[in-house]
């Protein structure tokens, strides 16, 4: 809520007619052993990038043990049947190549980057470390105890902690509950458990092999055909895990952090995967609350008020379940008046329409920014990327911006009463306790945890 | 080899202001961004941060766009916006669906001919900063390492040694007159250069630039302040505690040569032969081999963004079972080795390559996704700031393809040296992280 008037701009010129944004045309194709290949066409740069997932990520490992696929995912560029830790790094400079392997909650991924003069040597490397990774017992073992340091050094900061108690409270005892394993899980992986998921979770019929960049199409097929044609493997079998209780009523989780001169703020509630259809018009209730430099949020408690530097919701669509969070790491002193403001701003989009200007803004906004990805081929890749994982229809990069502009201040209302669940966000606040306590009960009763995740009194 | 080459077109107005086009129709946005030549080093001695936080203030309203309207007439256009302040530049930067270039054109020309802001804007944004300076430095682990605290140890002259992100005292201490006054000496035609970027034809976009900035008027040059140092001639050591992480970090910057010279351009490939990711010496050995440090990092900070003093800096974190001594001497095994062996013909080719691959990236950088040719728009600027040559873009990369071995082994034996380096113990005041409840 502004406490000035705004005012608006004298002389501003109109914008002039708009040009056309054309999507470069997809090269779908499904290898003879399953894997499914999608290639894209930009030559901005004589580069290309690359990504080829797994359908399985650190959810599907979760019975396991947390994180093993993420664990997994790093051990596996340490060293094939054919080539050393070293080898492999030098190899990658020497074809001017970025590699980088991971898992998020859903998938495993090998992301990487080359000069197109050298797709195929680059291409050949992915190949192998997709096929024949070794899991050399020294590699896994220093990067055990790498992991070990770094699952310290998470817990001294703060938005790590905000994040991890947030998705303990949202999903419970499901995969997605445990955002990183403990020291003692980490201590516990053994080189088996990884080549067990490795085996189990790397296979051409779990693949998606996408491809953008400097090169022709049909070309650039007809290698990815000569060099993973001859691998094979099944998809795995998928775990079927109960769904997590949805968290009724409001409740405040406070991580001790003594000595903090700042306090982080993250609320969340359940909300919807990238399926569903209503996305599109909770990614513009979002976009207006506080998911741009331009929303509500950020104008009333940055612009206004001066609490916060970076103010900012969004909502997170993991596969099976998505949730809506709002974030600030605010001045001590102002938690309860950043809360107070984080709930108005969500109440009011909940009962009162948006006058049609506003609408107007940020359906420009959103449509604008997502055409930005049609300027780099890793941007590009990341929007080819979201509609192949998220099993979206072909046509989703041509008609997203007319869905968007179709809306109305009625759906929005509609959306922001189903999603934006004020009555029922879980707040977390990460700071020093006796500083904001009182502060955040004022909001829901308070439970206190310490960085170990361990709760106190 | 495929070389790429960027068709730029370049003028000068009447009044000073640089005008850089860079066409390109691949897609129908266009980066808008206006670098003024005011950074760091030249903020007022005495008013540390003042030169990031009045950055801020230029979002805050000019003459004819009232506060909030830059941002929400970039918004509602499609697209977004940013600034940033670093040693020698602060920019303004814009992407936007090419539609909103003239308005775009408009908000820029707009704040470069008249800030218009109050005192409410000063203390709103002085908030937001000190939050900035938190939420980065204060309540981070490791935050502001050793970025912020590599200068004061490392170099003499105010102008490098001080606290850029600010001391609170002298953000509160700031005062509109100040703004005004900081607004008139940099914030001319005549330090500045505006850049076009991505779907644009040049002679459109030079007829815009002058029907929206030709008109502006030109100021005296600004006072120019020596950031020079002194000859060092001794290590320099400092420590620095660390309030939450529980490992212990040593930093140590090397003074690096004038850019743009031959010695400059060697280092710059030896930069990538020692912190060049897990191929680069220093992971490799501090990391993977010795298993001493959990990361050796770091290198030159944005190698053609500085126009004044600099370092090449190592970040490393350790083991705490390994003294800073242990670790200094394995950082100090790897520098040895290449003093005294350079490095081989087959790594030199790689580091090359690597180079090249990086260098095109660099120029389509999309600086998070949502930014397009943030990366091409950084380098024009700056060649056209410190060197007066736009088109340097296209051929600064044959100074470092023609780099020799045995220029590479003279750098490292010229720059190397324990008297010109600095180092940084960032110690850590709790032994772990395990806290009573």
């Amino acid at each position: 809520m502004a406490t000035r008037a705004v005012e608006i701009a004298v002389g501003v010129p109109a914008l002039a007619a708009e040009r056309a944004v054309t999507w470069p045309k997809r090269t779908k194709a499904r290898l003879s052993n399953g894997l499914e290949v999608i290639l894209a066409e930009a030559h901005s740069i004589p580069k290309f990038h690359g990504e080829l997932f797994f359908g399985s990520g650190n959810a599907a490992a979760m019975h396991r043990a947390p994180g093993l696929a993420e664990m997994t995912a790093t051990v596996v560029r340490t060293g094939t049947t054919n080539r050393a830790s070293r080898q492999i790094e030098e190899d990658l400079r020497r074809i001017g190549a970025d590699l980088s392997s991971g898992a998020g909650a859903d998938t495993s991924a090998i992301s990487f980057a080359g000069l197109s003069e050298f797709a195929e040597p680059l291409l050949g490397l992915v190949n192998e470390l997709a096929r024949e990774a070794a899991f050399p017992e020294g590699e896994f073992e220093r990067e055990r105890r790498q992991k070990l340091e770094e699952v310290k050094l998470e817990r001294t900061q703060p938005g790590f902690l905000a994040s991890e108690r947030l998705r303990k409270v949202l999903f419970g005892a499901h995969p997605y509950g445990q955002v990183s394993p403990s020291e003692a899980q980490v201590a516990a992986y053994k080189r088996e458990d990884l080549q067990a998921v490795y085996r189990e979770f790397y296979t051409p019929e779990n693949g998606l092999l996408l491809l953008v960049g400097d090169f022709d199409a049909q070309e650039m097929l007809k290698t990815a055909e000569k060099v993973f044609g001859g691998w094979a493997g099944k998809k795995p079998e998928t775990n079927v895990v109960a769904a997590p209780a949805n968290p009724r009523g409001r409740r405040v989780y406070l991580v001790h952090v003594s000595g903090a001169v700042q306090t982080q703020i993250l609320a969340g509630c359940h909300a919807i995967t990238r399926k569903h259809p209503d996305w599109v018009k909770l990614g513009l209730t979002n976009s207006l609350y506080g998911g741009a430099f331009n929303s509500r949020l950020v104008m009333n408690i940055r612009e206004d008020k001066g609490y916060t530097y970076s103010p900012r919701s969004g909502v997170n669509a993991l596969r099976q379940h998505g949730y809506f969070s709002v974030s600030a790491a605010v001045r001590n002193d102002v938690v309860a008046a950043s809360l107070t403001e984080i709930f108005y701003e969500m109440d009011k989009l909940r009962s009162v329409p948006v006058p049609d200007p506003e609408l107007a803004d940020a359906q420009n906004y959103l449509s604008g920014v997502f055409s930005m990805g049609l300027a780099t081929q890793d941007g590009l890749l990341s929007q080819l990327s979201t509609v192949a994982l998220n099993e979206l229809p072909d046509d989703y990069l041509e008609t997203y911006r007319q869905k968007v502009r179709a809306l109305t201040p009625e759906d929005l209302l509609v959306t922001a009463r189903k999603y934006l669940d004020s009555a029922n966000m879980q707040i977390v606040v990460v700071g020093d306790r006796p500083q904001i306590e009182s502060q955040a009960a004022l909001f829901g009763e308070v439970e206190v945890y310490d960085a170990q995740g361990k709760q106190v009194d | 080899m495929k070389r790429l080459q960027i068709g730029i077109e370049s003028t000068k107005l009447a009044n000073g202001l640089n005008v850089v086009v860079a066409p390109d129709a691949t897609a129908p946005v266009v980066t808008v961004g206006v670098y003024y030549k005011i950074g760091f080093r030249l903020e007022p001695q005495g008013r540390s941060g003042f030169a990031h936080l009045f950055e801020h203030m230029m979002f805050q309203g000019s003459a004819n766009a009232p506060k909030t309207q830059h941002i929400k007439l970039v918004n509602s256009s499609g697209g977004v916006l940013n600034g940033s302040t670093s040693y020698d530049v602060t920019n303004y930067y814009e992407a936007v669906p090419s539609n909103a270039l003239e308005r775009v054109l408009w908000l820029e020309a707009d704040r470069m001919r008249a800030l218009k802001v109050d005192d409410e804007n000063l203390k709103n944004q002085r908030d937001v900063v000190k939050e900035e300076v938190r939420v980065n430095v204060m309540n981070q682990p490791y935050g502001g390492f050793p970025w912020l605290d590599m200068p004061p140890v490392a170099f003499r002259n105010w102008a490098n040694a001080h606290n850029f992100y600010g001391d609170f005292a002298d953000l509160d201490a700031a005062d509109l007159a100040g703004v005004q006054a900081f607004f008139k000496t940099y914030y001319l035609p005549n330090n500045a250069v505006l850049l076009m970027l991505g779907d644009v034809k040049a002679e459109e976009g030079i007829a815009l630039a002058k029907k929206h900035f030709g008109e502006i008027p030109s100021g005296a040059p600004p006072p120019f302040a020596d950031p020079s140092e002194p000859e060092q001639a001794e290590e320099r050591r400092g420590n620095v505690e660390e309030k939450f992480g529980t490992l212990p970090a040593i930093a140590i910057g090397y003074v690096m040569p004038q850019r743009r010279t031959a010695d400059w351009c060697a280092m710059a490939l030896l930069d990538q032969a020692l912190h060049g990711g897990r191929a680069g010496r220093m992971h490799r050995e501090l990391v993977l081999e010795k298993q001493i440090a959990v990361e050796a990092s770091g290198g030159i900070d944005d190698l053609f963004g500085y126009n004044g003093p600099t370092q090449m800096t190592t970040r490393i974190l350790h083991k705490p079972e390994y003294s800073s001594e242990v670790t200094l001497d394995a950082f100090d095994a790897v520098i040895r080795e290449v003093r005294e062996n350079g490095i081989s013909a087959d790594e030199l080719e790689q580091l090359k390559v690597k180079w090249r691959s990086d260098y095109y990236a660099t120029l389509e950088g999309g600086h998070g996704g949502h930014m397009p040719k943030y990366g091409l728009m950084h380098l024009l600027a700056c060649f056209t700031l410190f060197d007066n040559q736009p088109q340097l873009v296209n051929t600064i990369l044959d100074g470092f393809l023609a780099v020799t071995r045995e220029e590479i082994q003279a750098v490292a034996k010229k720059y190397l040296r324990n008297e010109k380096r600095a180092i940084v113990f960032r110690t850590p005041v709790k032994a772990s992280a395990k806290e009573a409840a």
